[in-house]
């Protein structure tokens, strides 16, 4: 499984080495002689690598260099490229020799929960001494605080059989559903399929175990309907068979190919799933089990038989379970001199012995490693032998194994708890989620014929359940196998500090300290401890510490407690959660018809909700946006101006009962609405406070057209949908959003009629008398195309929005402008917009903003008391009624130079700025080039009773305190007679 | 008159001139449907059947009452809502899509021109499930979606109309207006790993 026709070179902390196709950055190392590859997280203690696979605690590297540099990266995931460059972390002023290690020193002081207990004494150390400090000192890899110049991408995919796990059952679930038809998907985290095939020395039927992986392999991939997806953990089980997967498309590569991006997070769609997720070995918890050179047993098998590396040459095996022989007849066959058989059972099972015998090595039953020796790398240990006598046996290699943990994850993301198996000495999955099957190791099926058999079993009843029923598969004969295990959860009377969460530091003190403290809950051992709270979130050490913490407090392990898990299984990038959807591409954007102009124009945009709008248009020479509005809203005070309005929300409503229909949807009437006529409407939400203002234009029988605002145009279609077809379905109605079909622009300003003269098609009359104040009709524009007519004014001026098929709506504006051109049309953005507005006391967002009713706008007087409409009841509750609410009113500086800010609370003039003088507040403000200073609109307690009167506009946040008089909150012609003219 | 199809303006043409199209090869196909004629066609209250008739005697066809397209004389139907269909010509009829179907559905239904407010985007290749499945969260494998098969859904957040027209495969989509450019953006960077060829078909 390694290519050794060609060599890869790599670096790691700055120096070369080489390794082979096939390899992982742990493999390479260790073939080269590294041994240490990082510090802890706390102790700053030098640490190695444990284990060949995810779960890896130790050998936590930041791989790759510059905006790539990605921390806390597991070497022994991490497969080897040519010109791979890597770095140890944690360590000061070099990995050898670290400065920081003399925290070591004061460990006494850092035990459990050191971190809570800063925050108790004395309560200014912990900015200015604790936690700087401790920020220092701790933590891994370093981000590399650049943009990551990557391309990362989601994608739906939906199967019939989704099989996590690439190892011998998930082969056999998949080939088996595969075989019979149904659609497979197999997510396997390795770049090879076969887990721990390729690392045992076993055979199946006449191949080995690698063998027979590729075999069924390249059967897998010859199916149409079965896709292998290799490099892609399973992360997260959600709902309805839904699963979350991170493919790591280019992480093997330098840098992704041409339009690949780095990783891609599926979410897989599964009728069924095969969980055989396999399962983790466990670590032994004895004094100084972190030195480097302290590794898994399957770990070292995995070294030995797929890399074809020795991570030693003198071996201790230190084992409670039948993995142990195994491991030493790895071992001897590759060379490696196993010293010493450690086995803390009194009752050695004979395969164990007979491993040793033909190893040749020391067989030392019932005893037990209390102490790993050397401090760089392991140079021996001390091993108290059954009678007590402490003996020293020198090794560079410590093979542990402690029993399997099932890795059970993705069973239990939907809450589920495992349950303890007294057979196996760990957790189980019990109740599964909905199509869930486990099979294998996963399930504690540890013996390779059961997994095989397990997986093939499920593996055809999930695709028999998607109606694709196939044949059993013919599982070919395999070795059969011991695979009990006798728990040591620890080693009593270590030397040294006992590991039980590396990468955390945490030790077997620790757990006993929070024992002692009063944690009794495994939730609250973990948080105060931080076991299984490091970036593996416990895969080596979650058991052992639950174990530890039963023992502490005199319970049996299923007493303690359980572990259960949330997603992610690994970590994942934010950017892969984010996919396309990053930068400006993070949502949707949505463009009116006038934007390639407005663009052209040099127009400033603002994002409004998901459209882009046009802002304002600077001119050239102007070099303030307030100069720019100000013109604009000069240009339209006097000439003529031209608006985008398209993302107004367009409603169509047509049917026999549409008039019916609007008069239960607005607060006034609409029954008396003639054709050709346009009427402003205001709705409530059920609750009685305004949901929306817009206006409602008649164009023929039984047509009517309903604006929105930009804001709430989907809300308000909902709503409509919501009292068709649950509240009055009786109603013949119709309707649907035209919003994207026209274009719609205000003309506005004393000449905008004498502009439109020249675009509106002649036969059409629209004088003042023809075509007055609310007037609306279908006409032709420009020759000939379809258009649209109404006479609504927002400025106040006189006023026009003409509406076009929007894909004549940029020939429209250019018409328009070409037209306006002798009046000097000026476009203008939503600034001036807004000005205009408030000049004119309309209300927008921000004074319906859910918590105003009808009364409190000033638009009571549209509440028909002739009919019933949605809201209205609701609308009459007392405290609606109140005549103290706050209510609209306009605002002017006394002091005519002094600027306005919109969230100032009103407090009277002599009161003290106290939440019990709070009177209302400033909603809206604007520089009203009209007037010559700025006004605002608010709401105001009492507040039409209190034209005239001065009150303080008091802004905490920003220090103002600006003295104001309540006004009428329409500033400019009051009478109307502008938009009339 | 003005010709109307010399005066529209695509939503697309500001973009799709001159853009990156990705790696080699020819993986997606897609090419934007101009000059359709398009219209939301709601049956009026309880005139279902009678619609359904007048249908079938004008066009040839029966309304689906399931996410499907049918094809009739000159046009299809797309289902989009209960009682509710999108009436699509090849191109836009004499007068315009609403007097065109008030003709011959009289006031069995509420039609609604919506010609200008969707951009129809023809998306196929071998690869164009592939590409569609980084946004499109429904099935569209053969054993789920089969040609004639439509579906009212969303595309990398934005909502679209899709149905599948033949078996190579080819789906038409067609997609608001005012996204038509965001959705385009997304289609190109989804379809760069397999080629895009926006050669018109």
């Amino acid at each position: 499984m390694i290519d050794r026709t060609r060599s890869l070179a790599f670096m790691f902390d700055g120096r070369r080495y080489q390794g082979y196709p096939g390899d992982t950055l742990a493999s390479a190392l260790l073939a080269n002689g590294v041994h240490l590859v990082g510090r802890s997280f706390k102790y700053h203690r030098p640490r190695g690598i444990l284990t060949a696979g995810p779960e890896e605690p130790n050998a936590l590297v930041e791989l790759r260099e510059g905006a790539r540099r990605e921390p806390n990266t597991r070497a022994t995931v991490a497969e080897l490229y040519d010109g791979l460059a890597a770095t140890s972390q944690n360590r000061w002023p070099s990995l050898r020799f670290d400065l920081m290690a003399v925290s070591s020193l004061i460990a006494p002081v850092l035990s459990a929960g050191f971190y809570y207990k800063t925050f108790m004494w004395p309560a200014s150390f912990w900015e200015k001494v604790y936690e700087p400090l401790i920020r220092r000192a701790a933590g891994l890899g370093r981000a590399s605080g650049q943009s990551d110049p990557d391309a990362y991408e989601k994608a739906f995919l939906h199967c019939d059989v989704l099989v996590v796990g690439g190892g011998a059952a998930g082969l056999a679930a998949a080939l088996a559903a595969g075989r019979a038809g149904a659609r497979v998907v197999l997510c396997e985290e390795d770049f090879e399929l076969g887990g721990r095939l390729l690392a045992e020395n076993r055979t199946v039927g006449n191949r080995t175990g690698a063998g027979w992986a590729a075999y069924v392999a390249a059967e897998l991939a010859a199916l149409p309907e079965v896709r292998i997806l290799k490099r892609t953990s399973v992360l997260a089980t959600y709902d309805h068979g839904t699963y979350a997967a991170l493919e790591r498309v280019s992480d093997h590569l330098g840098e992704p190919p041409p339009y690949q991006p780095r990783q891609r997070l599926w979410r897989i769609i599964a009728k069924h799933c095969v969980l055989a997720s396999g399962a983790i070995e466990r670590p032994l918890v004895f004094g100084d089990n972190d030195r480097p050179g302290v590794m898994l047993a399957s770990a070292v098998r995995t070294y030995l038989n797929r890399y074809a590396v020795a991570p030693g040459r003198r071996a201790v095996v230190f084992a409670t379970c039948a993995d142990g022989a195994r491991t030493v007849a790895d071992l001897a066959r590759c060379g490696v001199s196993v010293e010493a058989v450690v086995d803390p059972r009194a009752e050695v099972p004979p395969p164990m012995k007979a491993a040793a015998r033909a190893a040749g090595a020391r067989l030392i039953s019932g005893g037990a490693v209390r102490r790993a020796l050397g401090s760089l790398r392991v140079r021996g240990v001390e091993v108290r032998t059954a009678d007590g006598a402490i003996e020293r046996i020198p090794c560079d290699l410590v093979c542990v194994c402690g029993g399997w943990n099932p890795s059970l994850h993705l069973a239990s993301h939907l809450g589920a708890r495992p349950v303890w198996s007294e057979r196996l000495a760990a957790f189980v999955p019990a109740s599964l989620p909905p199509g869930m099957a486990v099979a294998g190791a996963a399930n504690g099926e540890l013996g390779l014929g059961d997994a095989l058999a397990a997986g093939a079993r499920a593996g055809l009843a999930a695709a028999a359940d998607c109606g694709r029923a196939g044949q059993s598969l013919d599982i070919p004969d395999v070795e059969p196998e011991e695979t009990g295990v006798t728990p040591l959860w620890r080693v009593r009377a270590s030397r040294g500090k006992s590991f039980v969460d590396l990468p955390n530091d945490v030790t077997d003190d620790d757990v006993a300290l929070a024992g002692h403290e009063g944690f009794r809950s495994v939730e609250h051992l973990k948080r105060y401890t931080t076991l299984g709270m490091a970036t593996d979130q416990g895969k080596t050490s979650n058991v052992n510490g639950l174990a530890l913490m039963a023992e502490f407090t005199a319970k049996s392990i299923p007493q303690a407690g359980t572990t259960t898990f949330r997603p992610p299984y690994t970590g994942i990038a934010i950017g892969a959660l984010a996919g396309h959807h990053r930068g400006k591409d993070f949502k949707p954007t949505r463009l009116p018809p006038s934007h390639r102009w407005a663009q052209q124009a040099g127009a400033v945009f603002v994002e409004s909700g998901l459209w882009l709008r046009a802002q304002w248009f600077p001119r050239p020479g102007e070099t303030d946006w307030l100069e720019s509005v100000n013109r604009e809203v000069g240009a339209v005070r006097t000439r003529v101006g031209i608006c985008d309005v398209s993302t107004l929300g367009k409603i169509d409503l047509q049917g026999p009962d549409a008039a019916e229909f609007l008069d239960r949807l607005y607060v006034n009437g609409f029954k008396s609405l003639p054709a050709g006529r346009a009427r402003y409407g205001l709705m409530l939400r059920d609750d009685g406070f305004v949901l929306d203002d817009g206006t409602v234009s008649r164009l023929g029988d039984g047509r009517y057209i309903l604006t929105t605002t930009t804001a709430n145009a989907a809300r308000v279609l909902q709503h409509m949908e919501f009292c068709h077809q649950w509240l009055w379905p009786h109603l013949d109605v119709q309707f649907s959003s035209v919003s994207e079909q026209w274009a719609q622009f205000s003309v506005a300003g004393p000449r905008s009629r004498d502009v439109l003269r020249k675009v509106v098609d002649h036969q059409y009359d629209i004088s003042n008398a023809a075509f007055p104040t609310m007037a609306a009709a279908e006409l032709t524009v420009l020759g000939g195309l379809p258009a649209r007519l109404f006479r609504i004014s927002y400025s106040g001026e006189l006023a026009y929005e003409i509406a076009i098929p929007a894909g004549y709506g940029e020939a429209l504006w250019h018409g328009i402008m070409e037209a306006g051109s002798a009046f000097d049309i000026a476009p203008y953005g939503t600034e001036a917009l807004g000005v205009m507005r408030i000049e004119k006391g309309h209300v927008a967002g921000n004074e319906i903003n859910g918590q105003t009713t009808a009364r409190d706008l000033g638009l009571g007087r549209m509440l028909s008391a002739r009919k019933d409409y949605i809201g209205r009841v609701m609308s009459e509750r007392p405290a609606l009624l109140a005549p103290d609410r706050p209510t609209l009113v306009g605002l002017k500086p006394i002091d005519r130079e002094a600027c306005l800010r919109a969230g100032a609370h009103f407090v009277g003039a002599g009161a003290e700025p106290t939440a019990a003088n709070d009177q209302g507040y400033m909603t809206s403000v604007a520089f009203s080039p009209t007037l010559g200073h700025w006004i605002g609109l608010g709401l105001l307690a009492a507040g039409p009773r209190r034209h005239g009167e001065h009150i303080r506009a008091w802004d905490p946040v920003r220090n103002g305190d600006v003295a104001v008089e309540v006004c009428d909150p329409i500033f400019y012609d009051p009478a109307g007679e502008r938009l009339r003219a | 008159m003005p010709d109307p199809a010399q005066v529209s303006v695509s939503a697309l043409d500001a973009t799709t001139g001159h853009s990156d199209h990705g790696g080699p090869g020819a993986g997606v196909t897609a090419s934007e449907i101009p000059g359709a004629g398009l219209a939301t066609l709601t049956a009026r209250k309880g005139q279902r059947g009678r619609l359904a008739d007048a249908v079938r005697s004008a066009f040839g066809c029966d309304l689906p009452d399931r996410p499907k397209q049918v094809l009739g004389r000159g046009i299809a139907f797309v289902w989009s809502a209960p009682d509710q269909w999108l009436a699509h010509t090849p191109a836009m009829p004499a007068g315009g899509m609403e007097p065109y179907l008030r003709e011959r559905l009289t006031t069995l239904a509420s039609i609604v021109d919506q010609s200008h407010g969707r951009t129809l985007l023809r998306i196929g290749g071998p690869r164009s499930r592939d590409t569609l499945a980084k946004g499109v969260p429904i099935d569209l494998h053969p054993r789920a979606f089969q040609p004639g098969d439509a579906a009212v859904t969303v595309a990398a957040h934005i909502p679209v109309h899709l149905w599948q027209i033949d078996a190579s495969p080819t789906f038409v989509f067609a997609v608001p207006r005012s996204l038509a450019q965001s959705f385009w953006h997304w289609l190109q960077a989804s379809a760069a790993e397999y080629g895009l060829d926006l050669a018109e078909k």
